[in-house]
């Protein structure tokens, strides 16, 4: 059968059912996107694609605790979001400790430096959104992420973060506000807003 | 409408979730009134920004990885780190004890070789991790003797 026609729920069941090749299916189906989002998260090109594999890995260790209801991309984005913020916790963890030693790390995303994904050559702007994006709340981050990059409905981020509308409503557009104010003020001379408040 | 409800639904607007009345009002007043015009322009130029920049490309041996970490036995390299550390930590543990006993002028190890104890430590939120505490260790650290005849 042609796997392009099969839904997730089907691939699902049959993984479920012993044929864990299949699982291959799900992985190409989703892996550009889920790396795209991990990428954006973290500013880290190649450490998304660890996390990535990390992530496929813990979706097939919990296939059995999925639901089938066609929304089995939910399923793992909800899964990547906890991997990556479980991600980004452990680096505050260690860029603090490193200060507390008085070293400073090679590779933190909390520089607020360009980051690894985006090559030297690119084009200026480009790389100052990509720092303005890692300015912004993790929260008004993963929601603005998926609603622009990933073009999640409302009701679609709603299920991956548990999050009411209303409150995404208000996460993408404060982070739009924001972001538009900070790229003012660069492009001015000034300087950003480092520290984006809650929600 | 007023230019402040128009303000606030700009973003719904432009990520079309807004009631489709609503968002013709938007327009509507987004027509006639130039300052929210220039937000509206303002939004419509960031979200153009963000999508110019390129996603990741994708390692083309992505899924072939992933399926071979699937493969039982597959033991990933962090993990065997983690394994190495457990065991150092095991081992440093053991020899503190020791040398703080021998310091102290306790007995040697070998003469009481059922004076170990093992306590479980918590060492990742998800992976438990068992740390031996010599007897011994212990008691140089309270003070006094735990379950000596």
């Amino acid at each position: 059968m042609d796997e392009q026609k099969l839904t997730d729920d089907e691939v699902v069941a049959a993984v479920l059912g012993g044929r864990s090749r299949d699982f291959e299916i799900l992985v190409r189906r989703y892996s550009s996107r889920i790396v795209h989002f991990i990428a954006r998260m973290t500013a880290d090109g190649d450490e998304a694609q660890s996390i990535a594999q990390d992530v496929f890995l813990k979706i097939f260790q919990n296939l059995a605790y999925y639901r089938a209801q066609n929304n089995f991309s939910a399923f793992i984005f909800k899964i990547a979001r906890n991997m990556t913020l479980n991600w980004l916790q452990r680096q505050k963890r260690t860029v603090f400790f490193s200060r507390l030693l008085g070293r400073e790390l090679d590779k933190a995303p909390f520089r607020q430096e360009t980051p690894r994904f985006s090559p030297q050559d690119r084009r200026e702007r480009e790389d100052a959104v990509t720092r303005h994006l890692m300015l912004l709340s993790e929260e008004q981050r993963l929601a603005l992420i998926l609603k622009v990059y990933l073009e999640f409905s409302y009701k679609q981020i709603r299920e991956v973060t548990g999050w009411s509308v209303p409150k995404i409503e208000t996460l993408i557009s404060r982070a739009k506000s924001r972001m538009k104010k900070n790229i003012l003020l660069q492009e001015s001379g000034g300087e950003s807003v480092n520290h984006a408040r809650k929600q | 409408m007023n230019c402040q409800r128009v303000i606030r639904s700009l973003s719904a607007c432009q990520d079309g979730e807004l009631d489709p009345a609503l968002s013709r009002q938007v327009e509507g007043h987004l027509e006639n009134c130039r300052a929210c015009r220039a937000e509206w322009d303002g939004m419509q130029e960031l979200v153009g920004r963000l999508r110019l920049s390129p996603p990741p490309a994708l390692d083309p041996f992505f899924s072939a990885r992933v399926m071979d970490g699937l493969r039982p036995g597959t033991v990933k390299p962090f993990r065997l780190l983690s394994a190495a550390a457990y065991a150092l930590i095991f081992v440093a543990v053991f020899l503190a004890g020791f040398l703080l006993q021998t310091s102290a002028g306790g007995p040697t190890p070998s003469a009481s070789p059922a004076a170990a104890t093992y306590s479980a430590v918590l060492l990742e939120p998800q992976e438990l991790g068992l740390l031996a505490v010599h007897e011994d260790t212990l008691k140089l650290f309270s003070g006094r003797d735990h379950g000596q005849k």
